[in-house]
């Protein structure tokens, strides 16, 4: 029983996989994406060196930790960002979603096979972006990069929150185009929260209505919107040491706000979807 | 014959968004589809075949009325869904796989695995004539290889009722030939089968009953021998003068179809045959032949679409009448 419950998720979740990698956006951002990472290290050679010995190698790795943190956090969520927007809009314009919702498959496990199936893409994309950054990283400076694993690790956490939202966006549409936008906006606001923080503490000073009412919204949409900027450990792969621990992170917790955020979007797009009309 | 799939006042009203304007999809449907018949679905663009098709299969839902499918009102329940196949019109198959894989895809959407699996595409693909082209990538096919494999994955799950909208359209004259041939011999097997089409001279070779849809109404609906009913005489004569035919013609009888010295004329309900004939020989005209033509469903369909009474729904009466 349990079985006919994960056949049909899972069915649809590897159909996704196979044709989202095929996606020639999607190529797109991950071939320059790599370009990039691999372009680093050969930046590198180009270098006036300054220094000498370590602190040469020092410079080296941090223009390479620089770089490719950035590519991964830029093409990976474009990426995630792309995929979640179109799998089901794609789907229902040309009515290969017909065919799947005709079988006895329900709508709850449709969407949780296309999910699932965007969270293969992202997770792909990202372990073979992390892994040439982790190479290049480990041939610069002969040390296993270990803290820049647990980077990856917590950036696919952020990257879930962003797909859940995003894709619950794209199942009230019709088209790519707002889910995409949707996307950028949790991804962007995300990594803000911060200020939302501080404008609801400055606000109120005034005492004008239009000013209380400003911190009240910002203060709403900081304890509402996921603050993604607890995942990113950019900073400590920029300046610690490659095999130091994380610092300053409880990585469990992170798993689980995750988590609940993600299945929060799920449910969301569920809610959605259930009464569609296709 | 028990009935499968039932409607009553099945009604879809499209809300306009802001100020636009309601469309009335579909209006006080009653249908009934009998076990092991084909039922031809008629109609125009946007006469509501492909809103009722949508709406039998859950994927959208009705504003009034309801639907039972193998006397289940529970239409987007597995149970009922593992017993329906459906070819939608012009569908998308994943091009980058091949036709049996895209079979192998839609089967384990069935919850078929294993060697239950592999037994069923291969008789799928054996019933669409597709067996030799199905390790040939979905890219390569042609329309109508495109067209079987929808049909195929249809099939695979042995349904009791199988669902097609437009079928053939789109296809060669002799891909037509074969996917009515297979539709035939599903019927004969037992399967009721729902196709909703434009090609009226397809739902007339194999179509056992028909009902025409026109802005939402079902404006008829019945046998064909019982629809088709409009009877005339046609007389061949040869080297008709004009005169002769415009004398005719102001008794009724239509000259058609010229064709060298061949003149066909149509004799109207209100002139019997023995009447046309002494008509004939008084102008001097030589008879070639008498033969009876039934009114063709192209016919039927144009003069019922011509005279719909938009909103006037008859389906109810004719649900009693059937």
């Amino acid at each position: 029983m349990l079985m006919d419950h994960i056949r049909g998720p899972w069915t649809i979740a590897v159909y996704t996989w196979r044709e989202g990698m095929r996606k020639k956006t999607l190529i797109g951002f991950l071939i320059l994406s790599i370009l990039v990472i691999l372009g680093s290290s050969f930046m590198t050679a180009f270098m006036t060196q300054t220094t000498v010995g370590e602190a040469q190698t020092d410079i080296e790795a941090k223009l390479i930790k620089d770089i490719c943190v950035a590519a991964i956090s830029i093409f990976g969520v474009l990426i995630t960002i792309f995929i979640s927007a179109s799998v089901v809009p794609t789907e229902v314009e040309n009515k290969v979603v017909y065919t799947v919702l005709s079988k006895p498959v329900r709508r709850f496990e449709y969407l949780l096979g296309k999910f699932i199936g965007v969270q293969l893409i992202v997770i792909i994309n990202l372990v073979l972006m992390g892994g040439l950054f982790f190479i290049a990283l480990y041939l610069k400076q002969r040390i296993l990069p270990t803290l820049l694993l647990w980077s990856i690790f917590l950036t696919y956490f952020e990257f879930l929150i962003v797909s859940a939202f995003t894709f619950a966006v794209s199942c009230a549409s019709s088209s790519a185009v707002l889910p995409t936008i949707a996307g950028l906006f949790i991804y962007i606001t995300g990594n803000m929260t911060e200020y939302l923080k501080d404008v609801y503490v400055r606000a109120g000073q005034t005492g004008l209505w239009i000013d209380e009412l400003t911190g009240k919204l910002a203060y709403g949409l900081y304890q509402v919107l996921p603050n993604l900027q607890n995942f990113s450990l950019r900073n400590q792969v920029l300046y610690l040491q490659p095999n130091d621990p994380p610092r300053d992170v409880m990585i469990p917790n992170l798993i689980v706000y995750g988590l609940v955020y993600a299945v929060a979007g799920y449910l969301i797009a569920y809610w959605v979807f259930r009464r569609k009309e296709l | 014959m028990s009935v499968v799939i039932e409607t009553h006042s099945l009604t879809k009203v499209y809300e306009a968004a802001f100020r636009g304007q309601d469309v009335h999809a579909l209006e006080d449907l009653n249908l009934e589809i009998h076990s092991g018949e084909i039922f031809g679905y008629l109609g125009p663009n946007g006469s509501g075949k492909t809103t009722t098709i949508k709406l039998l299969l859950g994927l959208i839902f009705p504003t009034s009325g309801s639907m039972e499918i193998l006397g289940n009102k529970d239409i987007g329940s597995p149970a009922i869904r593992k017993k329906i196949g459906y070819l939608p019109e012009g569908a998308y198959y994943p091009d980058f796989l091949r036709g049996e894989e895209v079979l192998r895809f839609y089967g384990q959407l069935y919850g078929l695995g294993g060697a239950e699996l592999r037994k069923r595409v291969a008789e799928a693909l054996e019933t669409v004539g597709m067996t030799r082209a199905r390790m040939r990538l979905v890219r390569g096919y042609s329309k109508g290889m495109r067209q079987r494999i929808g049909l195929a994955q249809a099939l695979l799950n042995d349904p009791q009722i199988l669902i097609l909208d437009e079928p053939t359209t789109g296809l060669d004259p002799i891909a037509r030939k074969e996917i009515r041939d297979i539709l035939a011999n599903l019927r004969d097997e037992g399967k009721t089968l729902l196709i909703s089409s434009h090609e009226l001279l397809e739902v007339e070779l194999i179509s056992d009953r028909v009902g025409i849809l026109s802005e939402g109404v079902l404006q008829m609906s019945g046998k064909l021998d019982d629809l088709l009913t409009n009877r005339e005489v046609i007389i061949s004569v040869l080297n008709a003068p004009p005169q002769a035919l415009e004398k005719l013609a102001a008794a009724g009888i239509q000259a058609e179809d010229r064709v060298e010295d061949r003149v066909a004329l149509r004799i109207p309900d209100t002139v019997s045959v023995y009447q046309a004939l002494e008509m004939c020989r008084a102008e001097n005209l030589a008879l070639q032949s008498i033969a009876p033509r039934r009114e063709t469903l192209e016919e039927l369909f144009v003069r019922v679409i011509k005279d719909a009474q938009p909103r006037v729904p008859i389906g109810a009466a004719e649900k009693k009448g059937s």
